[in-house]
């Protein structure tokens, strides 16, 4: 029963493989990031303390979505190409949404009716 | 029930079609067909794909600011029954979609003005460079019964396809 287990090499293989479409999958979306970075400073939340995340998760890239290990490899971080150009596009129009496509699509804004405090007070009274 | 709006390509989701992906910031996709799906795994941008709704818009081909538009909406509040409105949105939807209609084609037809004038042009421009290739300027020389057509006259050239190459064409 049972075969030969893979060799350490191959499961690395296999698990490198994974890893990177995990992370893949779990990076931010643009839109995400871009309403994080509209947010006021003092608004944002600070960073918790995360042992499973590079760094304990104290040193993080808000518009790349990424940790790292020290203050210093986050400082070449922000000396990359890659973020430079990813800090560019977030500086320009807001990615596409919903409302967007539904603008686009031939719809006006969305209805909520009139206010519903407004009824409520008026009956109350 | 809903008609929803594909987020990729802004085309009407009709019950029962189409996927639905809710990221894990509860943030709702609606794709129509998975080619919209595939093209949203692939991160473009709706707006530089030039077959999205969100593109013809952004680039002029439609409609863009239009009194029309304010009829379709999402509507949070449901609107009470009552048979008077319906008999008369009913009788509404015909005639706005004929409005909508009309002003389409005008739009497109002002956006194809100036197409035939730049063709005819174009054309002009091509066989006036490339008339060597049809004939040596030598021979034009010689004998000019090859010549350019005016503005005034047109060419007329007909074509005919004589019986013996149509069977022959047929056999192959």
């Amino acid at each position: 029963m049972g075969g030969k287990c893979p060799h350490r090499r191959v499961k690395k293989r296999r698990l490198a493989n994974k890893s990177a479409r995990r992370a893949k999958f779990l990076v931010k979306g643009d839109d995400a990031v871009y309403e994080d970075l509209q947010k006021p400073e003092d608004e944002r939340k600070p960073l918790p303390i995360d042992e499973d995340l590079p760094g304990m998760g104290q040193f993080y890239c808000l518009h790349c979505d990424r940790y790292f290990a020290n203050i210093s490899i986050r400082d070449e971080h922000f000396q990359t190409k890659r973020h430079k150009k990813r800090v560019k596009q977030m500086q320009g129009p807001a990615p596409h949404t919903q409302l967007d496509a539904e603008l686009a699509a031939g719809m006006g804004m969305p209805d909520n009716g009139p206010k519903l405090q407004d009824t409520i007070f008026s009956m109350s009274f | 029930m809903r008609l929803e709006k594909c987020w990729f390509c802004s085309s009407t989701i009709y019950p029962g079609h189409g996927i639905q992906y809710v990221r894990n910031d509860c943030k709702i996709f609606r794709f129509c067909r998975s080619k919209c799906h595939k093209n949203f795994k692939m991160k473009r941008n709706p707006r530089k794909v030039k077959w999205t709704k969100a593109y013809r818009k952004l680039h002029g081909k439609e409609l863009t600011k239009d009194t029309t538009f304010e009829f379709e909406r999402r509507r949070n509040r449901p609107e009470r029954y009552d048979r008077n409105v319906v008999q008369n949105t009913l009788k509404a939807i015909k005639k706005i979609e004929e409005v909508r209609v009309s002003r389409e084609a005008k739009l497109w037809e002002n956006r194809m003005k100036g197409n035939k004038a730049k063709q005819i042009k174009e054309d002009a421009r091509e066989l006036e460079q490339g008339i060597h290739l049809i004939k040596a300027p030598l021979a034009m020389q010689e004998e000019p019964g090859l010549t350019l057509p005016t503005k005034a006259e047109k060419m007329k050239v007909k074509v005919s396809i004589s019986k013996q190459q149509k069977e022959h064409s047929m056999e192959e």
